[in-house]
């Protein structure tokens, strides 16, 4: 990875939970659940498409899938810390996210296994 | 009982995100991509933390689904390559990672601190706004 890339590579880090904290929880408080479904496409649907929309996006891959869900997950807990919630009762969670992480990686590693041995390669980008 | 519930959560989000996005964003490019984000992360949202599935409490640390989604990739991809080409192609894949995954989370907390200390200096300017109010 170059220079200029581990550089895109942060700032695409930087835009996703930022944008959540700014504009989430004000949409959901102007327009009730609906505003969640606008969060969900203007926030998570446009910081998508310069994350890993682009052909060259901002964040470089270079193994493992790095989806921006790790910088909004890791992002918002030191955002709420900084607001005051303490990461000592926040460590059911962090563990349940590990945990149904890696059950449901698990899974499609599975259905992955199936699709390679059968020829089928239906979400071709994200697949090596 | 909060384990189970949040447990749930955080997979049905990520298997969902690590399978159908791609193949949107495969067969209908950008807007397949966009498509995905209303598709999947809004019912997702309204289930894990509108209704409450994954339960977050006040005074805690946000657990977003987020972690939960961001898990379930890297662990797709490195359990695929231990099942397909064993131990030693997963051990590489994992180090191959690891740039990456420091450069996103190195942004992510900056990005979510940054925006903390904002919503901060938002909250003193509206708090000031109407003390002036009620002097006057």
């Amino acid at each position: 990875m170059t220079a200029g890339l581990a550089l895109t590579t942060v700032v695409g880090g930087f835009l996703f939970p930022f944008a959540i904290r700014m504009m989430w929880g004000k949409m959901v408080e102007s327009w009730g659940p609906a505003g969640g479904f606008m969060a969900a496409a203007f926030i998570v649907g446009t910081v998508w498409t310069i994350n890993h929309g682009l052909a060259q996006p901002l964040i470089k891959q270079t193994g493992a899938w790095v989806d921006m869900a790790w910088a909004a997950g890791i992002g918002l807990i030191a955002a709420t810390m900084v607001l005051g919630g303490k990461l000592s009762k926040a460590w059911t969670n962090i563990l349940a996210a590990i945990t149904g992480g890696i059950i449901g990686g698990f899974l499609l590693a599975v259905l992955i296994q199936v699709m390679v041995d059968n020829g089928i390669n239906y979400w071709l980008p994200f697949i090596p | 009982m909060k384990f189970f519930r949040s447990t749930l959560g955080y997979m049905f989000a990520g298997m969902i995100v690590m399978t159908v996005w791609g193949w949107l964003a495969g067969n209908y490019g950008m807007l397949g991509g966009f498509a995905g984000a209303i598709l999947i992360i809004g019912p997702m949202w309204f289930m894990n933390h509108y209704v409450g599935l994954i339960q977050n409490d006040d005074d805690a640390a946000f657990v977003d689904m987020a972690l939960g989604i961001a898990v379930t990739g890297v662990a797709r991809d490195i359990f695929s390559f231990w099942l397909i080409g064993g131990s030693a192609a997963a051990g590489e894949l994992f180090v191959d990672t690891l740039p990456t995954w420091g450069l996103v989370v190195l942004g992510g907390i900056i990005g979510g601190v940054s925006a903390a200390l904002i919503e901060k200096d938002m909250a003193k300017k509206a708090q000031e706004d109407a003390y002036e109010k009620t002097a006057a």
